[in-house]
């Protein structure tokens, strides 16, 4: 349901949330935040459970550092401990890193949320069409979408060219020492491709003038309920934990 | 000439820290309505010949032009390369060049979206074209990304058809595609329409020729050598062609062997078929003396078949699922045995995963299923750069001699190896700096001189090469197979297999279509066609040889 959305007020709605996931300084708003975030992705776009809580994980991981940090240098963290002072997680130096673990979250759910049902395509044409990113930068990030799989791809070929002459078949995660020998050759690659890439966007006439835009996502009443209910939401939520 | 849609005058063309010209002086042009197909040896500056067209060379890539390039009866370099996208239509070797990583529909659009079209307009002719080249309606809204390289080889084709513009430029279309799609594009392409011109520039001749109205072949130097109506052509500058190492239809070779048993056909042929049908129509005496022609015609492209040895299994796969480095299976219950000095051709769709199996036998990909016996073996990979490490050509040369003996002793054994194999003179170049053809040598070469494979594998050998460079090729890997080396050969040129592959494994369907000696799989035209093969081109030769010499 998410992903038929219009990706601009999409994103407006989650740059909000996120701000208000920083400025508002209270574990029970980061936790609804994440809350929110994962049940709309389990509810509404079917994802799985399992795969909601393990995109959590590095987001988590982040989020541990502000929570150790603040707990050990609780000194260098005044302003977070006046801050959370009347919350009621124990020690007020426990409880400022978990507003500040739980921020870390809750900001890449709502991250996470937008990429999971924004289609990249879609997004780009989108802010083409509706605030004028020039169709240069547009179509690069389009050629970066595609070089990502590519470049993957012939870092595999290298890597089995290279175990071809070592004898030893290639381990599935290339270790520190393989994968910075391959910065250069996959490095060299990119370059090459990236100049062909834009070679080839000028034969077929992408220049800096304006142009049509095909199928570019429009917006609907979808939208606009969808903008109206998670502001409604983001007001209620801010209004009751005052 | 008003009629000129594009025209060279005197047109040269030198890159920046080069001491000769890329290409030229050559004055050409042509017509509207009209046919042309640019032939020349690797390196005559084709690429940059069309380059000039719209400017791209030097409005986009740098370089010092004399002369004069005209489109359209205006200066190429009068307008942007962009604008010229309302004139030209441009279809590269490789998809990768083409597309920009948007959905199937997109993409098709994209070059129309720049003209600023309506965007009914545009969408009409995006699924037109999809349509005719035979894009599913269900790729409609699918990434290219996700796409297999032979379909996204369809794609780039939708939407260079789609602009329709009075010029369409080609430059190897064919090159990476199975016979079945090379066909098709053949097909649309090559359409006769007074309002288009056609630019093309393609090794794989027979059945392109049939439909080009004009050939212009460029030599080693990058100058305008010969020009004209291609029988005429190919009749008159047929062996010189095969001398300078530029490609020619087999049809010209079958001529050339017609003309030397005193044989000449009234009309030069442009197709095999078409020239045994001129021999059928002659009288009893003179297809006797034709006979002699077409058995050495047929001996040059379809070798004897070698005495079946009791030769030592190899490599042997039992059962094997195969699949490529982290992605699913793509081939099932292959069982395979390549024995010392086989010649294996593997042949079959874009996507049948040939190049899996490929691997799979040189024992670098790890089997999913079943089982592999026999030492690793060495391959030479499509894209050559890809096992291409050292900082200079000697040093990955005298890298995979080993270290076991002195590195003077290696580096005096890479002079010579490198100068056996035509890379004299580029030891100390950077091996990306060396053209595709020696890139492809430099490959191979590191493989055979390491060695330490009694297997090597090679994918797509053939694509980029120049005549020259294919029959020295065939040379060499002739010469591996009589040393007792075991090659296994990803290819799509059929003509190629059949030359130098004692045996054919026919890919397709998920698994192995047939495992049979190359001969027959040529002759069996079910096979062919299921697997989207073409046959080779001799064998309607071979057909009328049974037919009027059967001993």
């Amino acid at each position: 349901m998410l992903s038929r959305l219009h990706p601009l007020p999409k994103l407006v709605v989650c740059l909000a949330w996120v701000t208000a996931s920083i400025l508002v300084f209270d574990a029970r708003f980061q936790a609804a935040t994440i809350l929110i975030a994962a049940a709309a992705l389990i509810a509404l776009e079917r994802k799985s459970p399992l795969v909601v809580a393990a995109l959590m994980i590095p987001f988590a991981l982040f989020g541990f550092g502000f929570l150790t940090t603040s707990v050990l240098f609780r000194q260098e963290s005044d302003f977070a401990l006046r801050m959370a002072g009347e919350t009621p997680f124990g020690t007020a130096a426990f409880s400022a890193g978990i507003v500040l673990f739980l921020r870390a979250v809750a900001c890449g759910m709502v991250s996470v949320l937008f990429a999971l049902t924004t289609d990249p395509g879609g997004f780009i044409k989108a802010l083409m069409a509706n605030w004028r990113l020039s169709p240069r930068i547009g179509y690069a990030l389009f050629i970066a979408l595609h070089l990502v799989p590519d470049l993957a791809a012939q870092a595999q070929q290298i890597r089995l060219a290279r175990s071809m002459r070592s004898g030893r078949p290639p381990r599935r995660i290339p270790g520190p020492v393989e994968t910075a020998s391959l910065a250069v050759p996959l490095l060299a690659y990119a370059i090459r491709r990236a100049s062909r890439a834009a070679i080839a966007l000028e034969v077929r006439g992408l220049d800096g003038r304006t142009r049509t835009i095909t199928a570019a996502p429009r917006l609907g009443r979808g939208d606009a309920w969808f903008v109206a209910v998670a502001i409604c939401l983001l007001g209620a939520l801010i209004a009751t934990l005052r | 000439m008003p009629d000129d849609l594009v025209a060279w005058h005197d047109l040269s063309v030198r890159y920046p820290y080069q001491e000769r010209d890329a290409v030229g002086p050559v004055t050409l042009s042509l017509r509207r309505g009209e046919r042309l197909l640019l032939l020349g040896p690797s390196g005559a500056g084709k690429s940059t010949l069309l380059a000039t067209v719209n400017g791209l060379v030097p409005g986009a890539i740098p370089a010092a032009v004399g002369g004069k390039a005209e489109l359209a009866g205006r200066d190429a370099t009068s307008r942007p390369p962009a604008e010229w996208s309302d004139t030209v239509a441009w279809l590269h070797q490789d998809a990768e060049q083409t597309l920009c990583g948007m959905s199937v529909a997109d993409e098709i659009a994209f070059a129309l979206e720049n003209r600023r079209l309506p965007e009914a307009e545009i969408l009409r002719r995006v699924n037109d074209a999809m349509q005719r080249i035979g894009i599913p309606v269900a790729w409609r809204d699918r990434r290219t990304a996700t796409l297999s390289g032979g379909e996204r080889q369809l794609v780039a084709q939708a939407a260079a058809l789609a602009q329709d513009a009075p010029l369409f430029i080609a430059d190897e279309p064919t090159a990476h595609l199975a016979p079945e799609a090379a066909a098709r594009l053949r097909t649309l392409l090559l359409e006769a329409r007074g309002d288009r011109g056609v630019l093309i520039v393609d090794h794989r001749l027979d059945g392109l020729i049939r439909d080009i109205d004009r050939v212009a072949v460029l030599d080693a130097d990058g100058r305008l050598f010969a020009e004209g109506e291609p029988r005429r052509l190919f009749r008159t500058h047929g062996a010189d062609l095969a001398a300078r190492g530029i490609w020619r239809p087999a049809a010209s070779e079958l001529d050339e062997e017609l003309c030397r048993a005193r044989i000449a056909l009234d009309l030069p042929p442009l197709s095999v078929e078409e020239a045994l049908r001129a021999l059928d129509a002659l009288g009893g005496m003179c297809r006797e003396a034709a006979v002699a022609g077409v058995q050495s015609f047929v001996a040059g492209r379809c070798p004897a078949p070698s005495p079946l040895l009791d030769r030592e299994s190899l490599v042997r796969l039992t059962d094997a699922a195969c699949a490529p480095l982290f992605g699913p299976v793509v081939l099932r219950n292959v069982t395979l045995d390549v024995r010392d000095g086989d010649s294996v051709a593997i042949l079959g769709r874009n996507g049948a995963g040939k190049s899996t199996l490929g691997a799979t036998l040189a024992g670098l990909l790890r089997l999913r299923g079943g089982r592999r016996e026999g030492p690793p073996g060495g391959m030479a990979f499509q894209n050559p750069e890809s096992q291409l490490m050292a900082g200079s050509v000697r040093e990955e040369i005298a890298e995979a001699l080993g270290r076991t003996v002195a590195k003077q002793e290696r580096l005096q054994t890479a002079d010579r190896l490198l100068a056996d194999w035509g890379l004299a003179g580029l030891e100390l170049r950077h091996p990306f700096e060396l053209s595709q053809g020696q890139k492809r040598r430099l490959a191979l070469l590191a493989l055979v001189a390491a060695d330490r494979w009694p297997l090597i594998v090679l994918d797509e050998p053939t694509a980029g090469l120049d005549a020259a460079g294919v029959e020295a090729l065939s040379r060499r890997l002739q010469a591996l197979t009589q040393g007792g080396r075991a090659l296994a050969i990803v290819t799509h040129d059929m003509d190629f297999a059949l030359r130098t592959c004692s045996r054919a494994v026919v890919v397709g369907d998920g698994g192995i279509l047939a495992d049979r000696p190359m001969i027959e799989v040529a002759r069996d035209g079910a096979l062919l066609g299921q697997a989207g093969l073409e046959e080779p081109a001799a064998m309607p030769a071979l057909r009328w040889l049974e037919k009027h010499a059967p001993c």
